[in-house]
């Protein structure tokens, strides 16, 4: 399992699908998109319409999945293969904010790693890429703080599950985790 | 053309003037040398992120207008805040300002023959 983390407009996406591919082609494994992403509005559909032109021609099987993540692996053939998901931080906004009442972070944490642990265990490889939303200084309503600090708990488990951490900084990876 | 981002207050311009032996003369802050001024010394653009930002305020197209200017102007040191790493912001074009600078960022270090992030002071090249 590879974590790839970066800020907005990093690269990390491009990135991670560049990763993906050669993983995949290393052992000529089909390979899936998980798609995270719940859309609301005219900028929501301009970024899924702007990340599927970006990956139509790199071949891979896209599964929209905005909760539940290990739900995804019944959609998916038994058999190899190398699984993109796509972002931690959406994913979590889903959780968190499913009810009407915000989940607490740990329970969020604990579901979402413990997916990831599934389709970990499931596939041959395994790339997640997370969000860099740690460094901007700005004291937010509680609500949003703890969604933060979900963010970087469940970073922190991927990590410790992750063979290999990269940040994307200008479309460079920089190796965290090696 | 050589590339150097970092977070806010990390001496980002004092560790390229230090490094290259520049004063403040050679530094344009916020700003891109117009035209015919282009000197044959090395020129420093400090808070490109603020040129950015000011550029899209304008309506303005500064994916084009970089490139043009780097195209003209190689002999240069584009220093640059990174503002990508926080919570996506409520307004549009707060959101439109830090998705496009970090693009513009990912080009020109595509295209940069060296690129440094400075942290503390401390200048850490990543390619």
């Amino acid at each position: 399992m590879i974590l790839v983390t970066g800020g907005s407009g990093s690269g990390k996406s491009s990135y991670a699908e560049e990763i993906a591919m050669m993983l995949a082609e290393g052992n000529n494994t089909i390979k899936y998109y998980l798609a995270t992403m719940q859309v609301y509005d005219e900028e929501g559909r301009r970024k899924v319409e702007r990340h599927r032109t970006l990956r139509s021609w790199k071949g891979f099987c896209t599964i929209e999945q905005p909760t539940n993540i290990q739900e995804a692996l019944a959609e998916m053939n038994t058999g190899k293969k190398t699984i993109l998901l796509e972002c931690i931080s959406n994913l979590t906004a889903n959780e968190m904010f499913a009810d009407r009442q915000p989940r607490a972070v740990a329970e969020v944490a604990e579901k979402i790693v413990g997916g990831v642990e599934q389709l970990k265990a499931n596939t041959t490889h395994l790339v997640v890429v997370t969000n860099n939303v740690f460094e901007d200084g700005i004291i937010y309503d509680a609500t949003t703080l703890a969604y933060i600090r979900a963010i970087g708990r469940i970073n922190q488990q991927l990590a410790g599950l992750a063979q290999q951490v990269v940040e994307v900084v200008a479309g460079i990876p920089v190796i965290v985790k090696q | 053309m050589k590339l150097v981002i970092g977070g806010y207050a990390q001496g980002k311009l004092q560790y390229v003037l230090q490094k290259y032996h520049l004063t403040e003369n050679a530094v344009w802050d916020g700003s891109l040398p117009v035209n015919a001024a282009y000197p044959e010394n090395i020129v420093v653009i400090n808070h490109f992120h603020q040129w950015v930002r000011h550029s899209l305020s304008e309506g303005r197209c500064p994916e084009k207008e970089v490139v043009s200017f780097v195209n003209q102007c190689d002999n240069c040191i584009i220093i640059s805040d990174e503002i990508g790493n926080g919570i996506v912001p409520i307004e549009e074009f707060e959101r439109e300002y830090r998705e496009r600078t970090g693009r513009i960022l990912v080009t020109l270090a595509e295209r940069a023959e060296e690129v440094e992030r400075v942290l503390c002071g401390i200048g850490q090249k990543i390619k």
